[in-house]
C-alpha cells in the first residue's frame, strides 16, 4: 500500500508538470459540473452542452486562434466542494472564465470572484446575481463579475404569476386565486421565493405558507396531502426536474387538483416521459429552444451535438441547448475582450457588458437575445411559457405565452 | 564500572525512572526525528506547489479533528456518530463570532473550540448513563439536530445560504494565500497534538484509559464515570471545533451541506484505519484518508487514457475506493497504521530476532 502512495504521488507530480508545459497560449476556462448528486438529472445535460460546444469550439479556430483549454470537475453539488474546486482552480489552472453550476456555490463565490477578476457563467439563474453594483436596496452583495443565459428564477417566477393571473381570468374565475411556493430549504429554491410572493400578491394572489419537499427525489405524499387541504389553485415547484417528478407522481395518487408550475430546471422531455399522465398539464419555462425547432441555427446545434454523439441520432434535451448558449455566450465575450486588449476576468466581463439583444452567431433562434449592461446583469426579461402533454410513450409541448416581466430597477438584484 | 563502560553495555533503551518511561517521544531518535519532520514541514511552501500544500491543509485540520475523536472513541471507549457536526458547530461558531462581535480570527479560533467543548460537554451528558449502541444512536441524533439548527439559525449560521468566513490574520497581516495558512495550520496541529499526547499521561488521560479497558474495575477504583465520560466529550469537542473553525478559515466559507454524517463516518474512518487509541495513528489515518481519493483521480485519469468512460465513474470510485479501505483495514489490519508501524519498528530494533 506505502507503494502505491509513492506512484500515486510520483504521477501526480508528472500530471502537474505536464499541466505547467502546455499552459501557453490557450485560454484557460474551469468547468464545474453537477454530474452526481441531487441535480445531476438535469446537470449532466447542460454540462455535456458545454463540453461539447467548447469542444466545438477548439476544434473549429478557437477564440481567433486560441484554444479553451478547459477542466471540468464533478462537485456533486456540494457547494464547499465547489469552493475547494475553485481555490485549486485559482493556485494551479488560473481561470479567465468559469462555467459554474448551482446557487449556493455561486452566491458564495460571488466575492471571491470579484476580488480575483473573473468572468462567471453560473448555471443558477439567482436574481441575487443581478446587480453589478449593489446599489439596489434588495442585493445583499454585488456581483460584478457573475452572468447566466436566461431570466432570473424570480422573474421567470413573475412571469408564470402574470400568465397564472391571466389563466384565472381566462377560465372565468372569481375571488383571489390561492399561490403556493414548493421546494426544498436551500438556496437555489428559496432564491425567487420572496420576490415571487411579493408579486404575487400585487397581482391580488393569496399568498399561502411555502411547502418543503426534498431536492433529492424521494415519496412526497405527505406534501401533496398538505398541498391539497391547503386548497391552493397554483403551486409552483422550485426544484429540479427528478424531484419534481416524484413529487408530481405522489401527487397524482393523493388526487391533487392544483395547476402546476415550475421553473427552468423543473421540466424537460425526460420527465414528461417518466412522470406520464401525472405531470399532464404543468406549465413551465423554457429558456432556449427545443431540439428539433425550425430555427436557423439549429444547424449549429446539431453539429456540436456530433462532438460527444458523432452519429447524430440522439436527441438533446432543453437543459443541453442552453448549455451550449450559455458556452456560446461566453466565447463572444472573450472575442470581444481580445479586440479590448487581451482575454482577461475584467475585458470579459466588458465584453459581456457591450452586448445589447445580442444572440451568438451561427445560433440564431436557439439563443435568446440577451443584453447585459455594466449596471444591470438581467440578460432577458422574456419569459417563455410552455406546458407539456404525455401521449402514452410520446408527448408534445406547446407554447402558451411569452410573457415580458417588467424591468422595475428595484428588482435588480433579487 | 566507569560510566563509560556502562554506556558503551547499552544496547538498548534503558528506563530506570517512571518519568522516563512516560516520556513523550520513547527514543532520543523518534524525538529528532519528529523534530526535523517539522522543520522540514516548515519548509514546504518554498518546494511544493499549491495543489500539495492545499492537501497538507486538509490533512492539518481533519487531523485535529480526527485526534479529538480519538480521544472519545480511541482512549475512552465511547461511540460518537456526531463528530461533523461538532466539526461544523466550530466552523460556524469561529465565523459567527468574527462577524458580528469583530473578535480577530486569531482569538475566535479557540474561542470557537472553547464554544464546541460546552456543547460537546452537553451532548456528552447522555454518556454518562448510556453506552454502546444506545450512545452511537444518541450521537447520530445529536448530528441530525446539529445539522437541522445550521440550516436553520440564521442569525448564527447564514441558515442554507452559509456564512462567510475571514481569513485568518496577524498583526494586519493576512493569512489567505496556501502558502501562509500552512504555517497557521502547522502551529495548530503540532500544538494540539503536543496537547493530546501531553493529556494522556496526565492522571485524566489514565482514567480515560480505565474507562475503555473495564469501567467496573475502574468505578471500584474510584474513577468517577460520568465525569470522564462527559470530559472525554467535552475536550473530543475542543479538537472538533479548533479543526473546523481551521477548515472555516481556509476555505473562506461555511455551508451547512458539508458537515453530514458522512463526514462523521470518514472521520471515524480516519482513526480505524490510523489505529484506535494511538495519537501518531490520528495523523496517519488522516493522512491515508484525504490522500487515497486524490491517487485514485490521478490512477483514474490515467486510466481514461486507456479506457475511454471510467473518468465519468470517477466520482464513485473516489467514493468506494474509501468504503473498500476501511473494509480491508478491519479485516486485515483492525489496530490500523500505527500497530502496522510500530511492527516495523520492532522488527528494525529486534533484528535479527524476530521476537
Amino acid at each position: 500500500m506505502r507503494k502505491s502512495l509513492i506512484l500515486g504521488s510520483l504521477l501526480l507530480a508528472s500530471l502537474a508538470i505536464v499541466g505547467v508545459a502546455t499552459a501557453a497560449d490557450t485560454i484557460p476556462v474551469g468547468h464545474l459540473a453537477a454530474y452526481t448528486g441531487p441535480t445531476s438529472g438535469v446537470g449532466i445535460p447542460y454540462g455535456n452542452g458545454i463540453d461539447d460546444a467548447l469542444a466545438y469550439i477548439n476544434k473549429h479556430g478557437g477564440v481567433n486562434g486560441k484554444q479553451i483549454k478547459f477542466d471540468t470537475v464533478d462537485y456533486s453539488y456540494n457547494a464547499p466542494r465547489a469552493i475547494a474546486t475553485y481555490k485549486k482552480w485559482m493556485s494551479s489552472l488560473k481561470p479567465v472564465a468559469i462555467q459554474g453550476w448551482g446557487t449556493a456555490d455561486t452566491e458564495a463565490l460571488v466575492k471571491f470572484i470579484a476580488r480575483d477578476k473573473i468572468a462567471y457563467i453560473s448555471a443558477s439563474y439567482s436574481g441575487h446575481l443581478t446587480d453589478p453594483t449593489g446599489k439596489s436596496p434588495k442585493t445583499k452583495s454585488p456581483a460584478p463579475y457573475n452572468f447566466f443565459y436566461g431570466p432570473s428564477y424570480s422573474d421567470a417566477c413573475r412571469g408564470l404569476v402574470q400568465w397564472a393571473a391571466e389563466d384565472w381570468k381566462a377560465k372565468g374565475k372569481s375571488g383571489k386565486p390561492k399561490f403556493i411556493h414548493m421546494g426544498d430549504n436551500h438556496p437555489y429554491p428559496n432564491a425567487p421565493k420572496a420576490a415571487c410572493a411579493e408579486y404575487a400578491k400585487e397581482l391580488g394572489f393569496e399568498v399561502l405558507p411555502s411547502i418543503v419537499y426534498s431536492l433529492k427525489p424521494a415519496d412526497a405524499k405527505a406534501q401533496c396531502l398538505s398541498l391539497k387541504e391547503s386548497g391552493a389553485d397554483y403551486a409552483y415547484l422550485a426544484n429540479t426536474s427528478s424531484s419534481n417528478i416524484s413529487l408530481l407522481k405522489s401527487c397524482g395518487t393523493v388526487g391533487v387538483k392544483t395547476q402546476f408550475l415550475t421553473n427552468i430546471w423543473g421540466w424537460d422531455e425526460n420527465s414528461i416521459k417518466a412522470t406520464g399522465d401525472a405531470g399532464d398539464g404543468i406549465v413551465w419555462v423554457v429558456g432556449a429552444a427545443a431540439w428539433g425547432d425550425d430555427v436557423p441555427g439549429m444547424k449549429t446545434l446539431k453539429e456540436i451535438s456530433k462532438m460527444s454523439d458523432p452519429s447524430g441520432t440522439k436527441r438533446r434535451m432543453l437543459h443541453y441547448v442552453r448549455g451550449v448558449c450559455a458556452t456560446f455566450y461566453m466565447k463572444e465575450a472573450m472575442v470581444k475582450a481580445e479586440a479590448m486588449g487581451g482575454i482577461t476576468g475584467e475585458n470579459i466581463k466588458k465584453g459581456f457588458e457591450q452586448m445589447k439583444d445580442f444572440v451568438p452567431p451561427g445560433l440564431e433562434g436557439v439563443c435568446t437575445p440577451s443584453t447585459w449592461t455594466a449596471e444591470d446583469h438581467r440578460g432577458t426579461t422574456l419569459v417563455n411559457v410552455y406546458t407539456s402533454k404525455y401521449n402514452g410513450g410520446d408527448f408534445k409541448m406547446t407554447k402558451l405565452a411569452t410573457v415580458e416581466v417588467p424591468r422595475r430597477p428595484e428588482w435588480l438584484g433579487w | 564500572m566507569s560510566s563509560s563502560a556502562h554506556a558503551r553495555m547499552n544496547c538498548g533503551e534503558f528506563r530506570t525512572t517512571y518519568e522516563q518511561d512516560t516520556t513523550i517521544f520513547p527514543t532520543p531518535l523518534s524525538r529528532r526525528m519528529v523534530i526535523a519532520a517539522v522543520v522540514f514541514l516548515c519548509f514546504a511552501p518554498f518546494v511544493l506547489n499549491a495543489y500539495f500544500l492545499n492537501l497538507g491543509i486538509q490533512i492539518g485540520y481533519y487531523a485535529v479533528a480526527a485526534l479529538g475523536l480519538n480521544i472519545v472513541v480511541g482512549f475512552t471507549g465511547q461511540i460518537s456518530l456526531g463528530h461533523a457536526a461538532f466539526f461544523g458547530f466550530g466552523a460556524f461558531a469561529s465565523a459567527w463570532l468574527n462577524n458580528s462581535t469583530g473578535i480577530p480570527v486569531f482569538f475566535c479560533i479557540p474561542l470557537a473550540g472553547m464554544m464546541t467543548m460546552a456543547l460537546g460537554l452537553l451532548v456528552g451528558i447522555p454518556a454518562g448513563r448510556i453506552k454502546g449502541l444506545y450512545l452511537a444512536i444518541a450521537t447520530l441524533a445529536s448530528q441530525f439536530i446539529l445539522e437541522d439548527f445550521f440550516a436553520r439559525a440564521e442569525w448564527f449560521t447564514g441558515g442554507v445560504a452559509g456564512a462567510m468566513a475571514n481569513p485568518f490574520s496577524m498583526f494586519g497581516y493576512e493569512f489567505n494565500t496556501d502558502q501562509s495558512y500552512w504555517y497557521v495550520v502547522l502551529v495548530y496541529l503540532v500544538v494540539m497534538f503536543l496537547m493530546a499526547t501531553n493529556l494522556l499521561r496526565t492522571r485524566d488521560g489514565r482514567a480515560f484509559v480505565a474507562v475503555r479497558d473495564h469501567y467496573l474495575s475502574a468505578e471500584i477504583m474510584g474513577i468517577n464515570l460520568t465525569k470522564y465520560r462527559i470530559l472525554s466529550f467535552g475536550i473530543s469537542s475542543f479538537y472538533a471545533g479548533v479543526g473546523g473553525a481551521l477548515f472555516g478559515h481556509y476555505l473562506g466559507f461555511v455551508s451547512a451541506e458539508g458537515f453530514n454524517i458522512l463526514l462523521s463516518i470518514q472521520f471515524l474512518g480516519m482513526i480505524i484505519i490510523g489505529g484506535l487509541g494511538s495519537v501518531m495513528g490520528s495523523l496517519m489515518g488522516t493522512v491515508f484518508m484525504v490522500l487515497l481519493p486524490e491517487v485514485m483521480e490521478a490512477g483514474v485519469s490515467l486510466a481514461g487514457g486507456f479506457f475511454p468512460g471510467v473518468t465519468q465513474a470517477l466520482a464513485y470510485i473516489k467514493e468506494m475506493s474509501i468504503g473498500l479501505a476501511i473494509i480491508l483495514f478491519l479485516i486485515f489490519e483492525p489496530d490500523g497504521l500505527a500497530h502496522r508501524w510500530r511492527m516495523i519498528k520492532a522488527y528494525w530494533k529486534l533484528y535479527p530476532f524476530s521476537y
